[in-house]
């Protein structure tokens, strides 16, 4: 009997345990993991760690195509979005359609930089933690830890995001390093625009040694990363738009210091012109020449520093494929050679080239303009940049008059002014299909540094000297402009600082197209207002008995108020943040 | 060899029963005929008694001169008095005031007349007779506090929305009513397959007393499902079929192209820009003397069909013996889309929507021993839905962009299939879209198995009884789709003048083969494990106690979509009632359970709840006084719920890293992934809270008049919503907090009369619904003017502008001329013209901006609701009508739905603002026509109360007409016969005349979802 009672004890507790062994599926998330992971006391080669850096480097832009499908270019004058029947973001941008509540999201970013800030400040907190055992070589040529680089990469590209606020919104609120949590005090104002640049050049100066140099050591894993050379470029560029007239002397509201320098100041080009100039001391033709003009302006966008490629600096790689071409190529092809034709350049850009001897068109002797053949003796890049009627393209001689081959008037898709965009594209002119081809977002090249330089030095010097002209002719003689008999490139002599501020305004028009330098430009030059008084135009072409005839049409006359230098700040930001002052007049 | 035992163990039972002295046979049936099943006999004072059996039937011992008393939930009483005839037949009259009515509510049953919470219970005989596939929409107007809202007819996919006393969450998926199926909880998708033939009754559980018992999930009301089961008898077998006919309730009317291109040519040159059409073309499209070069095609009419077919047949079979009893049912649903057949005909790619549905049970009870009963329900759901792959052919046709009615023709002379010459897009005409791109098939497959057994535990002490039951479902849900993308196959544009075919720029010579694609939508396995101890007993006939103890856990693993681990849901739940005289009434209900979608410090709570009532009609002295009234209950319930909807995933409680975005590195780019911080953790968050009060009264007088009334209060806090007054300076998103609060407030209830004219038995109810919310916080950020906040509003308030009119010539002047007071005009750069719509300038700034944006209209939801039945019947000739109606809502259209240039141009569009019309006085209902989609005209850009309209609408929901043969014209083997036809839908009356569609469907969209449908039906049933 006691055995028994015993037996249904046994038998009991095997039930029970039986029973408290379950073949359930887990219970806790194990597919998901938290900060300790990513940051690992035991990760020696810090894999996860940077792979949280890979997620900061893809907040960079890849504007190819980038704002709804289009170039920011085209809400500017040099180009139409072939979609202007949708109203895509870059029309909006164009005819300025945005209010505070009512913003165009893929250009005016907010919340998106500061989610960018954050996660810099969270590998800054917490990269300490993981013991790395590689190292790098940072840019004094000493052998480091690892972390020490990722922090100063991504402090860089931090720097990066603040100037994209900067440029958008004007001064915006610094947070430094902090993390925040939903307790802390998130009401914070914004910091003065003279604030925001001296972060962000601080943190330039901080980080510059300890980022890598190029050459790179490990090209292989390694191109694309943050560098020296980045961080300097940066700084040319953020210096010479905080010494541009809309925050140095010409402010959308006068001690408004959110929005501006109070008062102007001509040091201030005189800082950017130093810093371009140190840039091109350093690494240019007269210093290391690890930097110069790659010959072939076709290949700056397709050809990775590896491939001979002297110009870049900074860049995105958007991979090896056909994107491009098959969303920007000319209409009127079909299967694997399909276009389609979105970025139309306007005719406004194709009258800024000038002729192939560097004098603008009708102010050449030697080529004079002919109106009805008028791409004919222009500066190569022209052809480089636009692709337009008579073009080769796809072994074919494009057809872009009314109802041509490519440009099929008769249904609603059409080019709006005749011609297509080249740049960036492969090199098809002669090919019979499109194939994979690189390509790069260059957010820094060397003619940028070039032209960066030429403003502000001749911003800063009553009349312009030579170093300003021999940046020009460099980059004139790379275009392929014939340098003439007076060695000149078609510019002429003894300028002042007014007609040479026109050329390099000019110059920088059709050398960065649509690079997305216009649309900053234009704005920080604070000549927006002027500038759409003229309307963007195209060219109409008709073909009649055989011979194509063309005719400059006005497309669009797109208003700018002088509120739209700056972006708005969300309505809602305004609204959450007592203390966030919204820019003027929105 | 089972039936052998089975067929043994009946005829064992006959023999029992023959071996009496008189044996009393007879049928009962209703006033209408309707064979009643399992009415209860019992012979006056003494404890002899039976049931009718599944044909009516019964036998029972007797001797003349015995009172026989018959009872059945919804017929009066009878008493009988036995005279010599050994075979007799006894009609019942339905009585819809009964005192005895039982309604299913959580792990039970309760009676009406002494439940002290507020539950309206629908029987599935009203259900049957509305022909569609799902119960939801079946439930239109029947049950006081029920919410619906249709928003597409599609076939298998026209199942309503609905809510149990409108919303209270601002978290949209919290708002969802727990729908239990015979103790075991389903989901929606699961509910709208269940065949309405399988269902015996639905019961809501509205307030906390009722609703308390299933806690963590009881905020937003219970729908509770019971299916019917066996009854002692010889199998019966009963047989349904149906057809009928399907037609849309509204369809839309478009403008033909003469009257679309001289629109369009008036907008353009309103616009500024070039006419499109010249006089030839617009000559042509009038006198249609071109008809390939200047085409005309009314694409709905030559898209969609007319009608369409559905069928149904259900066969049940019933049954069983006092130890066995059974329920088989299978059924078959077949609804055909309205879309044309275009395919050639050695292609049998069929791409119409369709519904097909195969639906099969089993319940069996088993008592094993007098105290042991075992019972196992097997049920199983097949279904089908097609589409045409990759589009909807509503949207198609109304999207201007994409098609006009002078596009294309319908098809070339030579038969060729055409393309839309002149839009953007190139597409293939709609036919040939529909004839060669093939469809998409989605085929799911639901089984669900519940055994269950329940001990009579007299032993220990009488009415103690003890309840085990496991449910294990498994969802398997899969598509598959066979397509040809619109370059795969050659159009043609054909040019009359040169008769030449120019093929599809985007298209290719040859046809390409279909594609073949496809894969696991969803497949879920679902376990569930109740055990309860419940007693019940009366003392002294005073004393009524009651007492139940239930353990419940519940685990739902998704196996395929998303891999997520289990939810697990676990709980006790406790109910203790007690009725002193069946007079004083008091409930307990407490349950204790959680989910583990929260943290484990914040996984489990406790719901109390507890409900009153008093009989008044029960005291002497009422009784006395007032003896025309037969009950008169006032009750009042009150106590906490909690829902455990969160929205955003499962792991609020937790911040997790999550997979990021990969950037290219090195020389041969390479993708090198990356890692992300995902939304900011809540460590503390928990579940909603619903604190419910209900105060309600339940009347019945002159035996045959019933009121129910309730008034609810309901306080929803603790809602899951994330916080809009976070700047977004934090850098990361945040998981929903426990911060919002709203109230809900209304009545409900129905009223009931039925009375008997000479042979004719007439009845009617009334049913009516009120609820409306109000935001009380919802941690919105401090907005620039009052009327911008939405806290103070109900759920969903729409907000817009006010339209004041149009702008006028003389307004123009005004502004043109820059006079010190003028209207106020957006500050956009398209400048606004005479005949644009003009708003309301709130702020004063002389600019129309989102400042000017107050609250317009009411929430889509309608916060009142009507239903309305009349029934009566003759000689075996039934008729019911059910109106319904819905009231105080708004909904608007937008986009392709209205708008010229995104639309087609409709009729409305010609009673456009122009100058000469508002010279004329004209009556003006559209502002000027423009081809600028941006400007203030547009609903997208400026949502208004010119779009948003407040409609009600009262339908014809169902119409049903029945004739049920008398026995004696049947063919000897048939026990019942019965012909119908009924009607869904069959009329609409709306307040509106500015859109052309349905009052239901969703608001600020297109509204081109699949219409909804109006079905007429033809059906027999039989029983033998």
């Amino acid at each position: 009997m006691k055995q028994l009672k015993y037996l249904t004890w046994v038998i009991g507790i095997f039930f029970m345990t039986q029973l408290s062994c379950t073949d359930n599926y887990e219970s806790l998330p194990v597919d998901r993991f938290t900060e300790d992971f990513v940051f690992s006391v035991t990760d020696s080669t810090g894999k996860q760690a940077r792979q949280f850096l890979n997620t900061i480097y893809e907040q960079l832009p890849n504007r190819h195509n980038g704002v709804g499908g289009d170039y920011l270019e085209a809400a500017t004058d040099n180009a139409l979005s072939i979609a202007l029947d949708d109203e895509p973001d870059v029309y909006k941008l164009l005819m300025g359609r945005y209010t505070a509540s009512n913003r165009i999201n893929s250009d005016m970013k907010w919340g998106d930089y500061y989610a960018s800030i954050r996660k810099v400040n969270i590998l800054i907190r917490n990269i300490d933690v993981v013991p790395f055992n590689s190292s790098y070589t940072d840019a004094l040529g000493n052998k480091r830890p690892l972390n020490a680089s990722m922090k100063a990469e991504a402090r860089f590209l931090r720097a990066y995001f603040y100037f994209q606020l900067l440029q958008r919104y004007g001064g915006v609120p610094l947070i430094g390093d902090r993390v925040f949590g939903l307790e802390d005090d998130l009401e914070l104002p914004r910091n003065t625009f003279s604030d925001c640049v001296d972060y962000i050049v601080n943190e330039i100066e901080d980080i510059k040694d300890s980022l890598r140099t190029i050459p790179l050591e490990y090209p292989e894993e390694f191109a694309h990363v943050a560098t020296r050379e980045a961080a300097l470029a940066m700084k040319t560029r953020v210096l010479l738009f905080a010494a541009s007239p809309l925050f140095n002397g010409n402010t959308l509201e006068e001690g408004n210091e959110l929005v501006g320098y109070p008062s102007y100041s001509r040091e201030r080009w005189k800082y950017a012109a130093d810093a371009a100039r140190s840039f091109m001391d350093n690494y240019g033709e007269h210093g290391s020449k690890i930097f110069g003009l790659a010959p072939d302006f076709r290949k700056v966008f397709t050809n990775w520093y590896g491939g001979d490629n002297p110009e870049l600096i900074f860049f995105r790689n958007t991979g090896n494929n056909t994107g491009l071409e098959t969303a920007n190529g000319p209409l009127g092809f079909s299967g694997i050679r399909l276009g389609n034709g979105r970025t139309n350049p306007s005719q406004n850009l194709v009258n800024a080239f000038p002729m192939k001897d560097g004098f603008a068109r009708g102010e050449s002797s030697k080529y004079p303009y002919n109106p009805q053949k008028p791409y004919d003796n222009r500066d190569p890049r022209l052809d480089y940049t636009v692709l337009h009627n008579g073009s080769n393209w796809l072994g074919t001689q494009l057809k872009t008059y009314q109802g041509g081959a490519h440009n099929p008037a008769a249904t609603g898709h059409y080019s709006r002014t005749s011609y297509y965009m080249r740049k960036f594209l492969g090199d098809f002119e002669n090919a019979d299909q499109y194939g994979n081809t690189l390509h790069l977002w260059i957010m820094f090249r060397y003619a940028e540094i070039l032209l960066n330089f030429a403003e502000a030095e001749n911003e800063y010097l009553d009349t312009p000297s030579d170093e300003v002209y021999n940046v020009l002719y460099a980059l004139r003689r790379r275009a392929g402009i014939e340098p003439g008999d007076d060695n000149r490139y078609g510019l002429k002599s003894n300028m002042s600082q007014i007609e040479m501020r026109q050329v390099i305004q000019n110059e920088r028009r059709i050398e960065l197209a649509f690079e997305e330098h216009r649309y900053w430009d234009i704005r920080r030059w604070r000549v927006a207002e002027d500038l759409f008084s003229e309307p963007v135009k195209g060219m109409q072409i008709i073909l009649s008995q055989g011979n194509p005839s063309y005719q400059e049409i006005n497309l669009i006359q797109a208003p700018f108020s002088e509120r739209r230098y700056l972006y708005p700040i969300p309505y809602s930001e305004v609204n959450k943040n007592i203390n966030m002052v919204q820019n003027p007049k929105w | 060899m089972k039936r052998t035992i089975i067929v043994l163990l009946y005829l064992h039972f006959i023999a029992l029963l023959v071996g009496q002295n008189n044996i009393l046979k007879g049928v009962v049936t209703a006033t209408d005929g309707e064979l009643l099943i399992g009415v209860n006999i019992k012979v006056k004072d003494t404890g002899r008694g039976t049931i009718t059996d599944i044909d009516g039937n019964f036998q029972l011992a007797v001797e003349p001169g015995d009172h026989l008393v018959l009872t059945y939930i919804g017929f009066k009483d009878l008493e009988y008095v036995v005279g010599n005839q050994t075979d007799v037949q006894i009609q019942l009259e339905p009585d819809q005031t009964s005192l005895d009515e039982v309604v299913v509510v959580g792990y039970g049953k309760a009676k009406r007349i002494t439940m002290t919470g507020a539950v309206s219970a629908v029987t599935a005989r009203e259900l049957r007779t509305v022909p569609t596939s799902n119960i939801q929409n079946a439930l239109y107007g029947k049950l006081p506090g029920f919410f619906t809202q249709q928003t597409s007819g599609q076939p298998g996919k026209d199942a309503s929305d609905f809510f149990i006393r409108g919303k209270s969450s601002l978290n949209e998926a919290g708002n969802q009513p727990l729908i239990i199926v015979d103790d075991v909880e389903y989901s929606y998708d699961q509910l709208s397959q269940i065949n309405v033939n399988e269902i015996e009754s639905i019961s809501i559980l509205k307030d906390a007393s009722t609703t308390a018992i299933y806690g963590i999930k009881g905020a937003n009301g219970v729908l509770v499902v019971k299916t019917r089961r066996g009854m002692e008898g010889k199998p019966q077998i009963n047989l349904r079929m149906e057809s009928g006919v399907q037609t849309p309730v509204r369809t839309p009317t478009f403008l033909n192209a003469y009257e679309t291109a001289s629109l369009v040519n008036e907008a353009y040159t309103n616009d500024g820009l070039q006419p499109q059409f010249t006089d030839d073309d617009l000559q042509a499209f009038k006198d249609g003397s071109d008809p390939y070069g200047h085409p005309d095609v009314n694409w709905y009419e030559e898209i969609f069909k007319k009608i369409a077919f559905q069928e149904n047949v259900n066969v049940d079979i019933s049954g069983g013996t006092s130890r066995l009893k059974y329920f088989v049912s299978t059924g078959y649903f077949s609804q055909n889309g309205l879309v044309k057949d275009f395919s050639s005909a050695n292609d049998d790619i069929n791409t119409n929507y369709f519904y097909r549905r195969f639906n099969y049970r089993t319940n069996l009870d088993f008592d094993i021993t007098d105290n042991l009963n075992m019972r196992l329900d097997v049920t199983s759901r097949f279904m089908n839905i097609n589409e045409p792959n990759n589009m909807n052919a509503t949207g198609e046709i109304y999207n201007f962009a994409k098609m006009r009615p002078y596009s294309a023709p319908f098809l070339n002379p030579n038969g060729s299939f055409a393309y839309l010459y002149d839009t953007d897009s190139h597409n293939p005409t709609l036919n040939a879209r529909l004839a060669n791109e093939g469809y998409r098939r989605t085929r799911r497959n639901d089984n669900n198995i519940l055994y269950g057994t329940t001990w009579k535990m007299d032993f220990i002490t009488e009415g103690l009884s003890s309840n085990v039951r496991v449910a294990y479902s498994n969802i398997y849900e899969n598509n598959r789709f066979v397509y040809r993308f619109s370059d795969g196959y050659p159009t043609y544009h054909y040019d009359p003048e040169t008769e030449i075919y120019s093929i599809n720029p985007n298209g290719t010579y040859a046809y390409g083969t279909y594609g073949i694609g496809g894969g696991i939508n969803q497949s879920v396995k679902d376990l569930n494990i109740q055990a309860s101890m419940n007693y019940a007993r009366t003392f002294s006939e005073i004393h009524d106690v009651s007492a139940m103890l239930l353990y419940n856990r519940q685990s739902r693993t998704t196996e395929h979509t998303g891999q997520k681990i289990p939810e697990n849901f676990e709980g006790y739940t406790t109910t203790i009632g007690y009725k002193y005289k069946n007079k004083y009434l008091i409930d307990f209900n407490v349950a204790y359970n959680g989910s583990d979608r929260f943290g484990s410090d914040n996984r489990f709570g406790w719901f109390p709840a507890v409900g009153v009532g008093y009989r008044i009609s029960e005291e002497s002295f009422f009784k006395n006084r007032f003896s025309f009234v037969q009950l008169l209950k006032l009750r009042a319930s009150y106590g906490l719920v909690g829902s455990d909807v969160a929205p955003g995933g499962r792991y609020l409680y937790n911040q997790v890293y999550e997979v990021g975005d990969s950037y290219y590195f090195g020389d041969r780019a390479q993708n090198f992934s990356g890692y992300r911080e995902g939304d900011l953790g809540n460590a503390h968050v928990t579940w909603e809270k619903a604190k419910k009060f209900d105060v309600g009264l339940d009347l019945n007088i002159f035996d045959n008049v019933s009121f129910t009334i309730d008034y609810f209060y309901d306080e929803r806090y603790d809602q899951l919503v994330r916080r809009n007054d976070t700047p977004l300076l934090l850098g990361i998103g945040t998981a929903p907090l426990n911060v919002a609060r709203t109230n809900n407030r209304g009545i409900d209830g129905q009223l009931g009369y039925q009375t008997r004219v000479g042979k004719v038995n007439l009845n009617t109810n009334l049913v009516f619904s009120y609820a409306k919310n109000k935001v009380i916080y919802k941690a919105e950020a401090q907005q620039k003017y009052d009327w911008l906040a939405e806290t103070g509003k109900p759920i969903g308030q729409p907000f817009g502008y006010i339209n004041i009119g149009y702008y006028t010539p003389e307004d123009m002047v005004k502004i043109n001329g820059g006079a010190d007071v003028s209207p106020a005009v957006p500050n956009t750069d398209i400048p606004v013209q005479a005949g644009d719509l003009k708003y309301m300038d709130l702020n004063n700034d002389g600019i129309i901006n989102d400042f000017d944006k107050g609250a317009i209209g009411m929430p889509n939801l309608p916060n009142t609701t009507l239903g309305w039945n009349i029934g009566g019947n003759w000689n075996g000739f039934s008729l019911s009508l059910l109106f319904q109606g819905s009231f105080n809502y708004s909904f608007s259209v937008v986009g392709t739905g209205i708008e010229p240039f995104k639309s087609q141009f409709q009729p409305l569009h010609t009673k456009r603002w122009t100058l000469e019309r508002y010279q004329n006085g004209e009556e003006i209902e559209f502002p000027r026509l423009t081809s600028n989609p941006a400007t203030i005209n547009s609903a997208e850009n400026y949502m208004s109360d010119f779009w948003l309209i407040d409609a009600w609408y009262v339908r014809l929901k169902t119409v049903d007409f029945s004739y049920q043969f008398p026995k004696r014209v049947l063919p000897g083997f048939l026990d019942s016969g019965r012909i119908y036809v009924n009607a869904y839908n069959l009329l609409t009356l709306t307040n509106y005349n500015k859109y052309q569609q349905d009052p239901e469907i969703s608001t600020n969209s297109a509204g081109d979802a699949y219409m909804n449908q109006r079905v007429f039906n033809l059906g027999f049933q039989v029983s033998f």
